[in-house]
């Protein structure tokens, strides 16, 4: 069988657009599953939301106004702050730290003794790292000396370190 | 021949036996090709649906996200966002009485399911349930039912017994501001409180996904209800209410009403809810008394009828004013001036200046303080003032120390707001309004006559009646009124509404605070008072240190309004 040139050329054209619809076949076919595991996973986003919203109004629920109120009055009894307690601007904060007038009394200093503490207690547990509490490695305390104007800038930089660490923790 | 005979017998016989072969393998042939073409037809057929699957998207309903997280009805918040009401997908317990196959729905009998059903839900009624699930009818059993709950009525194994899904409404601080936010009942109807005023912006489709935001703020409103709560059980009161109120704006941020409802038990309120729902801030008159003698005084200041504040009007025990005696609870002695009338709280002096003042110019100022109408505010059932039917000499006289007009507390705490924020009038509202929204209001006092009350009304707090009241560092300033209640059979002296109406800090105010108590008793914990100094005011000494630093506020025992010029007027005194 002799097969002509243009015979050929249409061949290999029909072969070309058969393989050029396979392709788009199977191409749809694939963007259509990807769009279906979308779906998919809208409906499990749309779920996992919904769950959120759920534990979000429990939560709410369970820290209403009325219950902390609750517990506060019954466990910790914090009060509403006195006057005493605010301050009003920076230059009341700084008056704080003046140094000692001429005729001023002698600050109150009280004496403390570190102790060997023994107890017979069981050790507690920590519930974060779950080692137990003497186990557990404790920034030494710093210790409690009256705040004048001289140590005032070093007692401040202590306070933020301790709680720099504490943050890291 | 004969064996020819046979023969061709046979020949023919196994000629039809051959030609019935081949007809028969042909009709197999035929079936066969008519099952494979049935086959390859079905076959085609499922490429082709497959196909279709393949290139056409809808096969898994697509709904967008947002559309699929939108609640049946718009969420309310506070004012910091704090959710008060939102939609909450739960279960019901659902009796399905359809016979299955012919025996009955039920495996159990009635009464042993009831008594199961009562272990899972003590707090259901026995024969409720027995009557429910003999009825042969189809019903409810119970709504919002927790999952924990449904394993253990599915392990009941009745397959009558169903959990259909439901969206219901919940109200996450359960009964604070109930009478603000109200509730939704079964038909998802918004009742009595916001819920019913904006029902319509609630359940439209457009809408629903953005929150409605309230004025109240939740901490406020939290520590008003617990303030008044104690005092109401100390007091032994029948009820109380309370409200904080923007007096720049006419924002309320904390509005309660007690005793109060839980919003989120319609069954409760859809069986007796009126019985619950009494709020005394909208929903009743009072006359409140004394609290309304400073009212009297502004519309006197501002009138230029009291130029002179250390001018002395004649007092005394009793005196004929307008032809009507006028008793004041003592004798203060033969004179007083307006701040020692005040202080005192002296009807005598009150009449005297509501006298000089007239009908016409007092019921002029009570008019645009808004008290010839009900209060503003969105809440549905407020209630209309009582007017003095005609404004005679005499009325006036009444009127001007709070008797003979009956208002709502709401009313009372507006027209505080005009008389210490320089006397700009401004209906309250419940809806969170931002800062270029605010209403411009109307004018009232001068600004002058705003300066001097609220000297005036420190005065009373800090040496007069209102001590209780006098919240370390906060420059709170109020007057206190106790009135008796008033019906179609007189005066009840064994019955008193007690009213607390302050602002602070009285040298720039910022907010209104007036607490009501409805028939409190002298206890103990009053000190053996039933009077307004004793019961209303306290509520407001404790209540203010803690949500002034909450609405910024901060306390300051060094700062205060300048009473220099009128200290020197007064003794230090008391009355009601």
């Amino acid at each position: 069988m002799i097969v002509t040139r243009s015979r050929l050329q249409k061949i290999g054209w029909a072969a070309i657009l058969t393989v050029c619809f396979a392709m788009l076949v199977a191409l749809t076919f694939r963007v259509n599953a990807v769009k279906s595991e979308v779906r998919l996973i809208e409906r499990k986003l749309v779920s996992v939301q919904q769950q959120k919203e759920l534990l979000k109004t429990e939560f709410q629920t369970r820290a209403s106004q009325r219950k902390l109120t609750a517990l506060n009055d019954f466990e910790f009894g914090f009060k509403a702050p006195t006057p005493g307690q605010y301050l009003e601007s920076e230059r009341q904060l700084a008056s704080l730290g003046k140094a000692r007038a001429a005729d001023a009394p002698a600050p109150i200093m009280v004496a403390s003794a570190a102790r060997e503490e023994e107890s017979s207690f069981p050790a507690l547990v920590n519930p974060l790292s779950g080692r137990a509490e003497a186990s557990e490695v404790k920034p030494e305390k710093p210790r409690r000396v009256a705040t004048t104007a001289g140590n005032l800038g070093a007692r401040l930089s202590q306070v933020s370190a301790t709680k720099r660490d504490t943050i890291h923790e | 021949m004969s064996a020819v005979a046979i023969s061709t017998r046979t020949s023919s016989g196994r000629m039809q036996l051959v030609n019935v072969r081949q007809r028969m393998l042909h009709i197999a042939k035929w079936r066969l090709l008519l099952v494979a073409g049935g086959f390859a037809a079905l076959a085609v057929a499922s490429t082709a649906r497959l196909a279709y699957l393949g290139v056409d998207g809808d096969a898994p309903a697509a709904l967008s996200m947002a559309e699929a997280l939108r609640p049946p009805r718009a969420e309310i918040t506070d004012r910091h966002g704090v959710p008060l009401a939102r939609a909450l997908p739960t279960f019901a317990l659902w009796f399905d009485a359809r016979p299955m196959d012919g025996d009955p729905a039920l495996v159990k009998s009635p009464q042993e399911l009831a008594r199961e059903l009562m272990q899972i839900f003590p707090d259901e009624n026995y024969d409720n349930l027995v009557s429910v699930l003999s009825a042969g009818k189809s019903a409810y059993i119970r709504h919002r039912v927790l999952p924990e709950e449904a394993d253990k009525v599915q392990a009941l194994g009745e397959a009558a017994l169903q959990f259909p899904k439901e969206e219901e409404r919940f109200y996450p601080q359960g009964t604070m501001a109930a009478f603000v936010l109200g509730y939704v009942d079964r038909n998802g109807n918004g009742l009595i409180g916001m819920e019913q005023v904006l029902d319509a912006r609630l359940k439209d489709p457009a809408m629903r996904g953005q929150p409605v935001a309230l004025s109240i703020d939740a901490r406020v409103q939290g520590a008003l209800e617990d303030e008044l709560a104690k005092q109401i059980a100390a007091s032994n009161a029948k009820g109380g209410g309370g409200i904080v109120l923007d007096v720049e704006t006419g924002e309320v941020l904390a509005f309660a009403s007690g005793p109060s409802f839980d919003p989120n038990r319609p069954s409760v309120l859809d069986a007796n809810g009126s019985g619950l729902m009494h709020n005394v801030m909208t929903g009743q008159n009072y006359e409140l008394g004394s609290v309304f003698k400073p009212l009297t005084v502004a519309a006197a200041i501002d009138a230029g009828l009291i130029t002179d504040i250390a001018k002395r009007w004649p007092a005394g025990a009793q005196m004929v004013i307008a032809g009507r005696p006028v008793h004041d609870h003592k004798s203060y002695g033969s004179s007083l001036n307006v701040p020692e009338a005040l202080i005192h709280s002296s009807n005598i002096v009150l009449a005297q200046i509501g006298e000089a003042l007239g009908p016409q110019a007092l019921s002029a100022n009570l008019k645009s303080l808004g008290f010839f109408e009900k209060p503003y505010l969105e809440l549905p059932g407020r209630r209309n003032p009582q007017l003095p039917r005609e404004w005679s000499n005499i009325t006036t006289t009444r009127v001007a120390f709070g008797h003979g007009i009956s208002l709502t507390p709401l009313h009372l705490a507006s027209a505080y707001a005009a008389m210490v924020n320089g006397g700009i009038w401004r209906p309250a509202t419940l809806m969170k309004l931002s800062p270029d929204k605010a209403p411009q209001g109307r004018r009232v006092f001068k600004a002058s006559t705003s300066a001097r009350m609220r000297q005036l009304l420190r005065l009373i707090v800090s040496i007069g009646t209102g001590r209780k009241a006098d919240a370390a560092g906060y420059r709170v300033g109020g007057k206190t009124g106790t009135a008796e209640i008033a019906d179609e059979f007189g005066y009840h002296k064994d019955r008193v509404v007690s009213t607390f109406a302050a602002a602070f800090p009285m040298d720039a105010p910022r907010y209104v605070v007036v607490t009501t108590m409805v028939e409190p008793k002298a206890t103990a914990a009053t000190s053996g008072q039933r009077t307004a100094g004793y019961t209303a005011a306290p509520v407001i000494g404790k209540l203010i240190p803690r949500i002034g630093p909450l609405l910024g506020v901060m306390p300051d025992d060094g700062r205060d309004i300048d009473l220099t010029d009128l200290a020197p007027l007064v003794a230090s005194g008391d009355g009601e």
